[in-house]
């Protein structure tokens, strides 16, 4: 009896702690950076070095929507940096090598991309291959597969007129707002309600926050976890046809580590790879919170390679705030 | 040395003087007492919570008692944890079985002990490891190869590499704890030979277990518990089952009384043949509308595997489930919630909740349809649906958006069932549904589910308390080994009758 009451006592107190650290915390975190480098960073208030920061994390930012879905529901996926070279070498090949219009050999990229990673979901839920493991091996066959189509040459010139998706911006406000940038505020608005007023959303949460019983209350795990693969297969082949669109050219040698950073953003976002908890505005702040740290970083010429201790550090900070969170919570579970 | 071992009366290897343990709210071990000779097979049985469990632990360091002595071969010792309880020699073996599977049985009895290389490397002489398993498994007369990896033996070789890794640290006594309970019977023979040469050789022996008809095949004497008091010790020979299930029930017990309905109506529920291929064999039973049939059983008696193969989360091997009369072909949770059949599972922690989710998340996992409109959440009727059931089932919750976490055992389950009356389902199996609930709540469970029935709703429950079953149900199915053993109506059979049934006694 006493054992209840005091987990109830902890579970209480935490819950104020918990919710201060993952949405405030980060939201807080991210205020104080702004300010400190508008304080000790030159030019970085000006309109187009903010631009810049959203353009730089905008094709990050869309893939990590559907990748926080996949952490929450209890998986992760290692292998979209190469689907999203293999959808641009594949775009390039259709187009440029084939002369498919760009209206058919887009739909057709985005639903191939859709459909490697719904066949990856089904291995996942009927045989119970670890996600990690599964997306591994996509990770290598499908860069190999990007080279070996293009013999790991870029692929030019797309149809003028392409550039615009990736390249271009759009007059708002006065400022001229990069197009993917847009793009991502859109992505970040649908996979919020996504995964706040849907059926779909809630069953995420519930099938990475127990198995069990989301199976038992007859919820379809085995679906729920299908359509999250299709949608980061989705949103990666979208972002490699936006890639292309930017670089003008169908490469194989793109996106290279950027399943890292995509995952590093989640993380820092506060979503929990323990499955069942995190959320879209959280991996917002992620990779704003990212996003300025490399622009400040470039601003006030700290090296490269400092750089990219400084970005592993911040995940680590990220890993021992989520311990704090859930520590006493789960200790006695 | 010689003076001391003159004595006529040799002295008990083991004396328990006024063990008692209390827990919060709960006297767990009453001033225990009790003494085992060299050799001596000590069966100790009780039911439920009558504090079998609470002994065992004391006694292998697991839990410290609050009061009282433990004397080993006339020394008073203090066990002061798990390893201290192996050195004073005492060796435990509990019911689950924790051996690494994939080291080699050889491994596994010598784990964390194992043999080194002297010097400074750690390099482990396996050949030494394994001619010392090999004595002790040839002592045992237990015929395993040590090199064999333990993921190859079944169950009961499994149990005896326990018992041999146990008596590797050469114990003066040996606690089984329910060592049979997941065994088939033709492994149990096994299983005994080895605590006969174990208590040949002079090992005393505490066997706890909850089959009855075993007892007079294994043990020398019986104790029994009830409410954590010493009831009685007595010797194998007057050992009947109806003495000893008198023993363990007593004479004080006073069921809960509840209105009930004789009307009886159409089948809801038809199974037919059910068996799957690791539990169940031919199980044949109705459940009728506006019923409580109650389904009595021991632990792994197969009562929990028959409502899961029922609600499609093990697959069968052969028989027919019937839904008010309609065949349902490869049942599944989903297709059985829209059937309008719901399972509250046993585990609630495990199956049933998602314990940092929120209360309206809980009580709404199962019935996602009625709050959803074209795959879109309406929050609101959520908030609705779980507003109801915390009123209707009386459930403490400071909000309904705290964790579920927070709340006691009791209104966690409430919250379980509640989640599956937000479906308005026709047929309700309860598993459990009193574990771990206080007794205010429990008696709220039980008049809510005599109330269901009374609305027609049709019930299956499930029940280790055997008074419960009793008290609750109309009619009562008795599951033994995977098969229906009986079917008793609820006035028509008394306690002991019916736990000695469970027991097959």
């Amino acid at each position: 009896m006493t054992e209840t009451t005091t987990q109830n006592r902890s579970a209480k107190t935490n819950l104020d702690w918990r919710h201060f650290l993952s949405s405030s915390g980060l939201l807080l975190a991210v205020i104080v950076l702004f300010i400190f480098l508008s304080l000790v960073a030159p030019h970085f208030l000006s309109s187009r070095n903010l631009l810049n920061v959203l353009r730089a994390v905008s094709f990050n930012g869309i893939i990590a929507c559907a990748m926080t879905l996949m952490i929450i529901q209890g998986d992760i996926d290692v292998s979209i940096g190469s689907a999203v070279a293999w959808s641009s070498s594949l775009l390039g090949v259709l187009v440029i090598k084939m002369g498919w219009p760009l209206a058919v050999a887009v739909p057709v990229v985005l639903v191939q991309g859709a459909l490697i990673h719904t066949v990856a979901g089904y291995i996942r839920v009927r045989w119970l291959v670890p996600s990690f493991v599964l997306t591994l091996a996509l990770f290598m066959m499908l860069r190999g597969a990007a080279r070996q189509i293009t013999n790991a040459f870029p692929i030019s010139p797309f149809p003028s007129g392409f550039e615009f998706w990736g390249g271009g911006t759009i007059k708002f406000l006065g400022l001229g707002l990069p197009v993917p940038v847009l793009i991502m505020f859109v992505t970040f608005v649908i996979f919020y309600f996504i995964s706040t007023q849907t059926v779909f959303g809630r069953s995420v949460y519930c099938v990475g926050g127990n198995e069990n019983a989301s199976h038992l209350s007859g919820i379809s795990v085995r679906r729920t976890r299908m359509t999250t693969f299709m949608l980061v297969g989705l949103l990666s082949a979208f972002v490699g046809i936006l890639l292309s669109s930017r670089i003008q050219s169908g490469s194989s040698q793109i996106a290279l580590g950027l399943e890292f950073e995509v995952i590093a953003a989640v993380i820092i976002g506060g979503t929990s790879l323990m499955g069942g908890s995190g959320s879209i505005f959280g991996t917002f702040l992620g990779v704003l919170f990212i996003g300025l740290i490399g622009n400040g970083m470039v601003l006030t010429g700290v090296s490269p390679f400092m750089q990219e201790i400084v970005r592993g550090f911040i995940i680590l900070v990220a890993v021992f705030v989520s311990i704090l969170q859930r520590g006493t919570a789960r200790k006695e579970g | 040395m010689s003076v001391a071992q003159a004595p006529a009366v040799e002295t008990p290897v083991l004396a328990l003087d006024n063990l008692t343990k209390q827990y919060p709210g709960v006297l767990a071990l009453d001033r225990f007492c009790t003494t085992l000779e060299r050799g001596e097979v000590r069966a100790l049985l009780g039911k439920n919570g009558a504090g079998k469990s609470t002994a065992i632990k004391i006694l292998s360091g697991a839990v410290i008692p609050d009061s009282g002595r433990i004397t080993i071969e006339g020394t008073e010792r203090t066990i002061r944890g798990p390893q201290d309880s192996l050195r004073q020699g005492i060796a435990t073996v509990y019911q689950e079985i924790s051996l690494v599977p994939a080291l080699s049985v050889a491994e596994n009895i010598v784990l964390g002990r194992w043999k080194r290389i002297k010097g400074p490397f750690p390099i482990v002489r396996h050949a030494k490891g394994r001619a010392f398993a090999k004595a002790i498994l040839d002592r045992l007369k237990i015929d395993i190869d040590p090199n064999m990896a333990v993921s190859r033996l079944n169950v009961a070789q499994q149990q005896l590499v326990e018992i041999a890794k146990a008596v590797s640290y050469d114990p003066r006594v040996l606690v089984l704890d329910e060592p049979t309970s997941a065994l088939p019977q033709e492994q149990v023979d096994l299983l005994h030979d080895v605590v006969r040469t174990l208590s040949a050789l002079g090992t005393a022996i505490i066997y706890v277990t909850h089959r009855l008809h075993e007892v007079p095949k294994i043990a020398h004497s019986v104790t029994v518990l009830r409410d954590g008091k010493l009831i009685d010790t007595i010797p194998v020979a007057d050992a009947t089952p109806a003495k000893i299930t008198e023993l363990m029930i007593g004479h004080d017990w006073q069921g809960m009384s509840f209105e009930r309905h004789k009307k009886q109506g159409l089948p809801a529920l038809q199974v037919s043949g059910l068996s799957t291929s690791s539990k169940l064999r031919n199980v044949n039973f109705e459940l009728y509308q506006g019923e409580v049939l109650g389904l009595a059983g021991l632990l792994s008696s197969g009562r929990t595997e028959l409502l899961r193969a029922i609600f499609g989360l093990d697959a069968m091997s052969a028989g027919e489930i019937r839904v008010d009369g309609d065949v349902v072909h490869a049942p599944s949770p989903s297709r059985m919630k829209e059937l309008g059949v719901a399972l509250t599972a046993e585990d609630r922690k495990r199956d049933g909740l998602i314990l940092d989710f929120s209360v309206v998340m809980n009580a709404t996992l199962a019935p996602i349809d009625r709050i959803s409109d074209h795959g879109w959440l309406n929050k609101r009727k959520a908030r609705e649906l779980t507003g109801d059931i915390v009123k209707k089932l009386d459930v403490k919750t400071t909000s309904l958006d705290v964790d579920v976490a927070a709340l006691s055992g009791g209104n966690q389950q409430k919250i379980v069932i509640g989640n599956w009356l937000n479906t308005n389902p026709r047929i309700l199996m309860l598993d459990e549904p009193s574990r771990g609930v206080d007794v205010a709540a429990k008696e709220q469970i039980f008049k809510l589910v005599r109330s269901l029935a009374a609305e027609g709703m049709a019930v299956l429950f499930v029940s280790s308390e055997i008074e419960e079953v009793l008290d609750v149900c109309d009619r009562i199915l008795v599951i033994h080994e995977g098969e229906i053993t009986g079917e008793y109506d609820h006035d028509a059979i008394d306690l002991s009758t019916l736990m000695a049934r469970t027991m097959n006694a």
